[in-house]
């Protein structure tokens, strides 16, 4: 008899996997992808009211590579927010995990990015962001860091995009940062995202094998391990078993309770960071991007912000599940309409 | 013309924000409930404040409601156009005018009728004189055409509703005009009114309203959309009705309104809606149909529900924003890169705005693609006559969807792209359901759904969609015929020709033609198009726009041996059409062809 570990729903981690990933071996977007399979499995998320988000490009792929019992869309480029913007008007329910790449989001979508964290759309928002376009074979994308310089080209002269920076302007109710490879620290911030409501963007730094892993890549793995300024150790305490899953720090540590219920514990290192200071999350940002260093870690939290579905004032019943009476007004509603156009 | 009762044009030439429009709506509306058949037309400018705007009233006893060819009685309120108003007049016609503007009219073959109105409405209100002025012109106009006090004061009544001060004050401008008119202008004009019987279930409406209104009752669920003129009336439609008639008995309301950033937002958020099962709208302009191209392909080519309304305006570019078009028909049609076609509905009255308003969420999901309504700004943006609006005669129309593991169970070989049933349409499962999961994309895809650049599975699935779509040909809304005897003259026309079609048909067969009348209201259109085209000797297709969209579809859809019995008549100016004009080119065109 083997023994197989189930999660809180009974489910097997494999009821989580996705199809094989066609991605270059060593791509950081499929260390992400084991991630959100980690993280779901571990918050017990039912698979049926998952659904999994994207645009086009490599990390826009992903989606077929995870989470294979859930629903999906691998939508137009840059444009995944607005369809998941629909979907979640009419089936508030769903849990939306949607990732997109640094093409997708910086450029062509930064409107609708923009306007995504503006209504705190109830998402999770995972950027796999490698400062290239991949998929076109490794033109520079928005994101990267001024002087950092991709295998074949200059170093880019242009100023970056920094999307955690502009989420905390825009007032993002979760911005976080980290990296492929950090699994522990990914694994809880998106663990603590997927408890979340409202929109939770993190902006996870995952090198691109082929175009951009040379040392004089800002993004390649041996940069990123070198030049990651950790904020503080951050772990997650499910609502379901508060107890077992980590052990408590015992130096200074920050407690954060995430809208289901669950736990975010953060423990310090020494940093003076504070989590519910915007300012002081931008100031982490830009002091790090001073010295060509990446902050990773949770920026910035705020648990109390309504959201778009909320502030709509929608029935409990999600739209799309409404019967035909609730959908249709009565033939009498609608002869009472037509005298209200007589003016006599 | 035979008499001048009850048939007469009048132009009002105002600027853009001097409030001339409540003054204009006051006598519409007077008119319209004494039952004289009445139409108005608002010709306004892309602007706030200072533009030229004009507003044509036209009385017609024989119910046409196009521009009318001359004005009869114009009223000059605006010096910027002050000269080419008057300029345009011919002899005879009379001219109402605020003394107050001082400019001069050299026309002694008009009959002038002058008042000093901006004075006078100093008067009443020295802060508001530039918006009371305009009340002096109705007073003129009822002196003129002998309209009651009584009958005005029931339309000033229901505009300025609950207003009690603007109801007082409007009504003593109008009372005073009518003094001064009285008083000082002669008392002998061509023009008058007269009285008719009026069903009293009879209703003006704009286009927009009734479209917004029928999706309403055809159960939106969301309504995403960005504003343009002059489709914002749709949204700021449903905006208004929800709260009267979409609210659940939670007290939460059924119909979540977004304005997006873009009009491809706007598109995205329609296909999201759909995809996860609901009924999404958005409502646009040519320029927004552009922007929305790329993701009208996806819903095509990922067969996602969805309704897009297209209020058309003067293309291309900015164009004309403010005038009517029907310019973009041919890219409803065939909106978005690669080989596709859409279901494009076409209304050509309110009754039907408000009908294809609900219907258009049946046909997205029972076809499971894109519909478009094809509208324009003067359908949309003028008041029309209704009798009232109908109830839908059907329940909705859920499509083919999959809601358990049982019901999947009972389709053999089912795949999301499979063609079970042989007309084109798959089933379909939504997200949350957890029944048959798949990743939706816009990439080639499988019978399952599955990624695929297979050329055979590429090649059966673009004939499929062709097949699905051509399937929807004749259960759409069937054309209207009007049909003479003698199948000489076929004219063939859509949307908002309606309107003028009549005046149209009467000016040709003074000409002692025969003209029977087709009325395409959707595309792919109706078999019963193509026996119409066949049963008469000639065909015009007619149509607001330059280059013959309707007749480049069907050039290219009917059989060859149709194709000589067709002439185009396309023109397009921004105006509504006035009917003279039109019926000479078909005379034209039919000439040329002899």
């Amino acid at each position: 008899m083997t023994f197989v570990k189930l999660n809180v729903i009974n489910l097997e981690k494999s009821e989580y996997k996705g199809g094989k990933s066609s991605l270059c071996p060593g791509c950081g977007h499929d260390q992400i992808s084991n991630v959100i399979i980690q993280a779901a499995w571990e918050n017990g998320l039912p698979p049926a009211g998952i659904a999994k988000m994207s645009g086009i490009g490599c990390s826009s792929k992903t989606p077929a590579y995870f989470l294979g019992k859930s629903h999906g869309f691998n939508t137009v480029h840059g444009r995944m927010p607005s369809v998941t913007t629909g979907a979640s008007m009419v089936n508030k329910d769903l849990q939306f995990i949607a990732v997109s790449g640094d093409g997708d989001t910086a450029s062509i979508g930064i409107g609708q990015f923009v306007h995504a964290i503006r209504r705190n759309l109830d998402m999770v928002y995972i950027i796999e962001n490698n400062g290239v376009y991949g998929l076109t074979k490794g033109q520079y994308s928005a994101t990267v860091e001024k002087g950092s310089k991709k295998k074949k080209s200059i170093a880019n002269e242009q100023n970056p995009i920094d999307l955690c920076a502009m989420a905390l302007n825009l007032g993002c109710s979760f911005v976080a940062r980290s990296f492929s490879a950090s699994k522990k620290q990914l694994t809880a911030l998106i663990r603590a995202a997927m408890s979340h409501k409202g929109m939770a963007i993190i902006d996870v730094i995952s090198p691109c094998v082929t175009f951009a892993n040379n040392d004089e890549s800002y993004r390649s793995y041996n940069y990123v391990k070198e030049n990651d300024e950790v904020l503080h150790i951050v772990d997650y305490i499910s609502n379901f078993s508060p107890i077992e899953e980590v052990d408590i720090p015992e130096g200074q540590y920050r407690e954060i309770e995430l809208f289901d219920g669950s736990k975010i514990i953060l423990e310090t290192l020494g940093s003076t960071h504070d989590t519910t200071d915007i300012v002081s999350a931008l100031r982490a940002i830009h002091e790090a991007e001073k010295e060509n260093k990446h902050v990773t870690g949770l920026l910035y939290y705020n648990g109390g912000m309504p959201t778009t579905t909320e502030n709509l004032g929608l029935t409990e019943t999600p739209l799309a599940k409404l019967s035909e009476e609730e959908g249709r007004p009565t033939l009498e509603s609608l002869n009472e309409v037509n005298t209200r156009f007589r003016s006599l | 013309m035979s008499s001048n009762v009850n048939n007469f044009v009048i132009n009002i030439a105002t600027a853009n924000g001097t409030g001339s429009q409540s003054a204009n709506l006051v006598i519409l509306q007077t008119m319209f409930d004494m039952g004289i058949p009445v139409s108005g037309k608002n010709l306004f400018p892309s602007n706030i404040s200072g533009l030229p705007t004009w507003y044509i009233i036209r009385a017609s006893e024989s119910g046409y409601q196009a521009p009318g060819d001359k004005t009869d009685i114009q009223i000059l309120m605006n010096k910027d156009t002050w000269d080419k108003d008057i300029a345009k007049l011919n002899p005879g016609a009379i001219i109402i005018y605020n003394e107050d503007v001082k400019l001069p009219i050299d026309r002694d073959d008009c009959i002038l009728l002058g008042m000093p109105m901006t004075k006078m409405a100093r008067k009443i209100n020295p802060k508001m004189a530039k918006l009371m002025a305009n009340m002096y012109y109705v007073g003129g106009l009822a002196h003129i055409l002998g309209i009651s006090l009584s009958d005005i004061e029931r339309a000033i009544s229901a505009q300025f509703k609950g207003k009690e001060v603007a109801i007082e004050k409007n009504m003593e401008a109008i009372n005073q005009s009518l003094v001064y008119a009285v008083e000082n202008w002669s008392t002998e004009t061509d023009f008058s009114v007269e009285k008719r019987a009026k069903n009293p279930d009879t209703y003006l409406i704009e286009g927009n309203e009734a479209t917004a209104l029928g999706s309403i009752y055809g159960g939106i669920n969301m309504l995403a959309w960005y504003p343009i003129t002059p489709s914002s009336g749709v949204a700021e439609g449903v905006i208004k009705w929800i709260p009267e008639l979409r609210m659940a008995k939670d007290g939460g309301n059924t119909c979540a309104v977004i304005q997006a950033e873009d009009e491809l937002a706007a598109a995205g958020m329609v296909i999201g809606a759909g995809w996860a099962g609901g009924r999404g709208m958005t409502c646009t302009s040519g320029p927004g149909i552009s922007l929305m191209s790329e993701f009208i392909g996806l819903a095509y080519f990922a067969e996602v529900p969805g309704v897009i309304w297209d209020v058309n305006r003067v293309g291309p570019s900015t164009g004309l924003p403010t005038r009517t078009q029907q310019g973009d028909l041919s890219m409803l049609y065939e909106a978005s890169h690669g080989d596709t076609q859409h279901i494009v509905l076409i209304p050509g009255t309110v009754d039907e705005c408000f009908e294809f308003g609900w219907r258009a969420f049946d046909y997205a999901e029972k076809y499971q693609t894109m519909v478009f309504g094809f509208s324009d700004l003067d359908l949309g943006m003028n008041k029309w006559s209704t009798e009232g609006f109908v109830y839908p005669d059907s329940p909705m129309d859920r499509g083919k969807v999959i809601h358990n593991q049982e019901e999947l169970d009972a389709i053999p070989n089912y795949g999301r792209y499979r063609d079970v049933d042989g007309d084109g349409i798959p089933y379909r499962t939504l997200p949350g359901s957890g029944v048959d999961p798949i990743l939706y994309r816009g990439t080639g895809h499988d019978e399952d759904g599955v990624y695929s650049e297979d050329p055979i599975v590429y090649q059966k699935t673009m004939e499929r969609l062709r097949r699905k779509i051509e399937g929807a040909r004749d259960d759409l809304p069937s054309p209207i015929l009007r049909e003479e005897e003698n199948k000489e003259i076929g004219v063939i026309f859509y949307g908002s020709m309606e309107n003028t079609i009549t005046e149209i048909d009467d000016i040709l067969e003074e000409t002692g033609l025969s003209v029977s009348t087709c009325r395409v209201r959707a595309l792919p259109y109706h078999s019963e198009v193509e026996e119409f085209i066949s049963r008469h000797d000639r065909n015009i297709v007619l149509e607001m726009n330059r280059d013959g969209q309707l007749y480049g579809i069907l050039r290219k859809e009917l059989p060859v041996s149709l194709i000589g019995k067709l002439d185009s008549v396309a023109y397009s100016d921004g105006m509504p059409p006035r009917a003279r004009l039109y019926a000479e080119k078909i005379l034209i065109a039919l000439e040329d062809e002899k």
